[in-house]
């Protein structure tokens, strides 16, 4: 019996209920962002992990096959970018210079931070990617060595703070113009952020995706050579 | 659907070849993405097969990032003092880049729209 316990199937059925019961939670909850898939899901199967007292990383083991699609995931973003690149036309400038600039503020402003409240090195490594897409950001912090569990942790909780705080901080500001709006949210709060602003409006989803794409790309390259330098 | 899914394998695995002949930082998926971009841009539109690869493999990401992301709970005492400077990191650090971006790119947009 117990056997069963440890082995993949157990492994993936879990994985394959806590997703059913999460994308339940989430449409029901009129998809509120602390309830997005990745969260209610992935506290779903801690709960039933510790109700069962099995082991996290035994699970992990079992289930990393899955976590290995996650590579061919990254190189599918490329279909929704070259989908997306029409939208530079006549704003080329400003959207690729805030996107190179945004995006280094964006890890560096994060490690800084951390540093100041006197986060380890491990921390460090794992918050350079806050701001990129997940799929994007675990293959980066793999190969600088961070540790995988807080990079997801710190994409998702910036993508939550991104959304729930840019409709009052650009009113504020006083941005409106829905490309400008869903760019700057696309770029801060990558896939999370991308779906909040298609219920604005399809002009901010689609300019939202864009900065996502590129910054996540932009990102990916420029964190591991900053990390050769400075590490 | 299949046909699309070899594509992408394809792009990754010659993606990370690349890496490893040229000893690049860049991980080996992110290399492919730029290869598949390019060879995008050289065919000039998307092959069916490849647009209903993407799109399954795209929806099926939240799905993918639960079990990495349960590892939270599991961190133990050794993660405890990094709390306070995680938090910090990310809450603050995510505010402070919206406006930031906000205003550089109302800036921009503002002097190319006068030019």
């Amino acid at each position: 019996m117990s056997e069963l316990m440890h082995g993949p199937l157990f492994a993936i059925t879990l994985t394959l209920l806590a997703y059913q019961g999460a994308m339940f939670l989430y449409t029901r909850s009129g998809r509120a962002a602390m309830l997005h898939p990745t969260i209610s899901g992935a506290t779903l199967i801690a709960l039933a992990l510790m109700l069962l007292q099995q082991d996290y990383h035994a699970y992990y083991q079992n289930i990393n096959w899955l976590t290995f699609l996650l590579g061919p995931a990254t190189v599918a973003l490329a279909v929704p970018l070259y989908r997306q690149l029409h939208l530079l036309r006549n704003m080329a400038g400003p959207l690729l210079i805030t996107v190179t600039v945004g995006a280094i503020f964006a890890s560096a402003s994060a490690l800084i931070i951390a540093w100041l409240f006197g986060a380890n090195h491990g921390t460090l490594l794992s918050l350079a990617t806050k701001s990129i897409t997940t799929p994007i950001a675990i293959t980066v912090t793999q190969d600088l060595g961070g540790i995988t569990t807080i990079a997801v942790a710190s994409v998702i909780l910036t993508g939550v703070v991104g959304i729930t705080t840019i409709t009052w901080l650009f009113n504020k500001l006083d941005i409106q113009d829905d490309r400008l709006w869903g760019f700057c949210l696309g770029l801060t709060a990558h896939a999370i952020g991308t779906s909040r602003a298609f219920e604005r409006s399809a002009v901010a989803g689609a300019f939202s995706s864009l900065a996502l794409c590129l910054t996540g790309t932009f990102t990916a390259i420029f964190v591991p050579f900053a990390a050769r330098w400075f590490m | 659907m299949l046909a699309g899914f070899l594509t992408l394998v394809g792009c990754q695995l010659l993606g990370e070849f690349i890496q490893r002949a040229l000893g690049l930082p860049l991980p080996g998926p992110v290399i492919g993405m730029l290869l598949l971009f390019i060879g995008l841009c050289i065919h000039g539109n998307v092959p069916k097969d490849l647009e209903i690869g993407s799109q399954r493999l795209i929806e099926l990401l939240p799905m993918l990032l639960m079990a990495p992301a349960a590892g939270v709970f599991f961190l133990g005492a050794g993660f405890a003092d990094q709390w306070p400077a995680f938090i910090a990191a990310v809450t603050l650090g995510t505010v402070s880049t919206l406006v930031f971006c906000g205003l550089l790119i109302r800036f921009l947009h503002g002097r190319n729209k006068r030019t």
